[in-house]
């Protein structure tokens, strides 16, 4: 297989909070047009790990590389301003657990704010882009809404579509679904599950262990601020070949037999 | 009293409302770079406002406005009674204003503003756009209740000479040894302006609460 | 500037006993609101109309007024309708019946905000009349006004500069008069500035004093 320039580079990734080390050393990569899912237990340090990729939390050292392009740190070593970091993200499409939606703008003006007012695009071609970007998520009939009119389900949608309507190369999702109640679940996760499928690069921090089976084309188990594996779905939930990954699964799985029973 | 009294209490009145517009006008802005100058943690400015903001608090009007009337001058800037109540005026609401932006900064979700980071928005877009929309409305029962109190203080302009409603009613009630007629015909232009903003923050709570409710 | 500050300490005498005067009326006519307060929050509180109409109407009245004007007609205006006060009980009166209002509302809504649960449970334990509110119902009720209350109070002390108006040898007459035969205006005035601030920093550590009673009872 043709070796690929990974799409995300995240080189030694290091951050602590005085003596917790919330991130130790976490090198990875994402190839162009995969998903990965990041699991593990609260306080393993995906969440952070996600957030540091577009520098909402700054990493105390280490790299990260977005199509070659880093963030937060130049390449000369200079810690980026607000402007650069503003730059970069624009590549970068993210997701929110509580979707955080702009409540004073309707449904079709949070899809439009960023093109037109960061990339400055044309309003009347972004207005079409963003109706289609609404129709694909299936929220068309939603636009002239305003967020505290919509289930949470139909919010995440919305997120979904505000973020991918800045034309991003990576998409990140933090615990998209674990605000939602059970039966919106599936909603959100359909839309992710026909993006992965569309190509789409995405990281995605969940614990819907259903969906990283089904969609993922890699996971990485992270605990205690380290990456304890990685592998194909199929690998991980099958046969996990660490000890720690083994009893998280287990853990997992009684969980669910317990809510189930 | 006589018809010309009550003219020249009602010419005071222009006074007291010219200069209360004005110092609300300025109050509002300075009162939300102050409250910036804190939210957004700029070093060194962040302290020497929370210093400013406490000791304005803490400082009586009429204190602040002989101070500036009496010590400008000294310093070599010859201030009128109108521009040095102006200051205090203006340096007094500015405190209390900072104070209620920065409750209604404080109170915005940390995810609306980390939203448009992701979205590549840089510092004055991310405020102009997402944050003072919603900021402004949270804030805006605080600020005219300040605006009430302001309305309130004007009298103190009348210390250092300015002729507002009550320097006209103490001149009045000094020429005609009646002081009661004149001062409470200032009460009687005091109480329904203030009524008024009372009101309209009322209202604006109201509004506010309901709003909520049905979201 | 540092013989401006030599000549307003050589003052101290003077200064010391004005700010006694602003803290002695602030104290006083602090209890008093409150007590004419909660007093006036039971009108307001009453299910009777005719009993809470007024009193709401009161309190707004007293709301919309400037306290300068109302310190002006208490001292100047009143004794032409015969009641003649001297300065300190003018201000005392002035300070004390205008922010009676404003404790009658604050006790109102911090007594709406209580949770009735708590005091249903003393009743159902047998307590009754003075033992109920002295031990069920105003602790509580104490500490989750004390900020309200504490605010109230530095109002109180901001309000009393302006009896140096009715010639009430408060803090600001103090710092005023050295001003005026001093030739010393910065100095002075931001003697009784930093003074102010002072009390106003007392209060506010006094506040956070019994919010952190509050907290560890909550």
């Amino acid at each position: 297989m043709p070796t690929r320039i990974p799409l995300l580079s995240v080189q030694s990734l290091r951050k602590s909070y005085g003596s917790l080390h919330v991130l130790d050393d976490i090198s990875f990569t994402v190839a162009p047009g995969e998903t990965v899912c990041l699991l593990g237990p609260s306080g393993s340090g995906k969440s952070t790990l996600l957030r540091c990729i577009n520098w909402l939390e700054r990493p105390d050292s280490g790299r990260i590389l977005i199509d070659s392009q880093p963030i937060g740190v130049t390449s000369g070593g200079v810690v980026m301003n607000d402007q650069q970091l503003a730059q970069v993200r624009t590549r970068i499409g993210m997701v929110f657990q509580q979707f955080a939606l702009w409540p004073h703008l309707t449904v079709l003006q949070n899809v439009m704010e960023a093109p037109v007012h960061v990339q400055r695009r044309p309003k009347d071609a972004v207005r079409a882009e963003a109706e289609a970007l609404l129709q694909r998520v299936g929220l068309f009939d939603k636009r002239d809404v305003f967020p505290a009119r919509l289930s949470g389900g139909q919010k995440q949608r919305v997120g979904i579509a505000r973020a991918l309507a800045m034309k991003p190369a990576l998409m990140l999702f933090d615990e998209p679904t674990s605000a939602l109640d059970p039966e919106l679940v599936g909603e959100v996760l359909a839309v992710m599950r026909d993006l992965s499928s569309e190509g789409m690069t995405m990281l995605v921090v969940t614990h819907e262990m259903a969906f990283a089976r089904e969609a993922a084309h890699r996971v990485v188990f992270m605990d205690h601020g380290v990456v304890v594996e990685t592998g194909t779905p199929e690998a991980f939930f099958e046969a996990p070949s660490t000890e720690r990954g083994r009893q998280f699964l287990q853990r997992f799985s009684e969980g669910r037999a317990v809510s189930a029973g | 009293m006589s018809h010309a009294d009550v003219l020249s209490i009602f010419s005071g009145a222009l006074t007291t409302l010219l200069l209360s517009i004005a110092g609300i006008a300025l109050g509002l802005p300075l009162g939300l770079g102050l409250a910036l100058a804190r939210w957004a943690k700029v070093p060194l400015l962040n302290q020497v406002v929370a210093v400013y903001v406490s000791l304005l608090r803490a400082t009586p009007l009429i204190t602040l406005v002989l101070l500036i009337f009496f010590a400008l001058p000294t310093a070599g800037i010859s201030v009128g009674p109108v521009t040095a109540g102006l200051i205090a005026l203006v340096l007094n609401t500015a405190a209390f204003n900072c104070e209620v932006w920065r409750a209604a900064l404080l109170d915005l979700p940390k995810d609306q503003i980390e939203a448009a980071q992701s979205v590549g928005m840089g510092q004055a877009l991310r405020f102009r756009r997402i944050v003072l929309p919603q900021v402004w409305r949270t804030a805006l029962p605080g600020l005219i209740n300040e605006m009430s109190q302001l309305v309130k203080l004007t009298p103190v302009l009348a210390v250092v000479g300015v002729v507002d409603i009550t320097r006209a009613a103490v001149r009045i009630g000094a020429q005609t040894y009646e002081p009661l007629p004149p001062f409470l015909v200032a009460l009687a232009i005091y109480i329904p302006i203030v009524y008024a903003l009372v009101s309209v923050q009322r209202w604006v709570e109201r509004r506010t609460t309901l709003r909520e409710a049905a979201a | 500037m540092m013989n401006d500050f030599a000549t307003v300490w050589s003052e101290r005498g003077l200064l010391l006993s004005g700010l006694g005067n602003t803290v002695l009326l602030s104290v006083l006519a602090g209890l008093a609101a409150l007590v004419l307060g909660a007093l006036l929050s039971t009108l307001l509180m009453s299910p009777r109309q005719l009993l809470s109409l007024p009193a709401k109407a009161l309190v707004d009245l007293a709301r919309c007024t400037p306290f300068l004007l109302f310190a002006y007609i208490v001292y100047y205006g009143l004794p032409s309708m015969g009641l003649q006060f001297d300065a300190w009980s003018a201000g005392l009166f002035a300070l004390t019946a205008y922010h009676a209002a404003y404790m009658a509302e604050i006790l109102r809504a911090a007594w709406a905000a209580q949770p009735r649960a708590p005091i249903e449970a003393g009743v159902a334990f047998g307590y009754s009349g003075l033992g109920l509110f002295r031990r069920i119902v105003l602790p509580p009720l104490a500490l989750s006004s004390a900020p309200v209350l504490g605010n109230q109070l530095i109002q109180i002390i901001k309000d009393s500069a302006f009896l140096t108006i009715i010639t009430l040898p408060e803090l600001t007459h103090a710092v005023s008069s050295i001003q005026s035969r001093h030739f010393i205006p910065f100095a002075a005035f931001l003697t009784a500035v930093l003074l102010y601030w002072a009390l106003c920093l007392v209060i506010e550590a006094g506040v956070a004093a019994v919010g952190r009673l509050a907290e560890a009872r909550r």
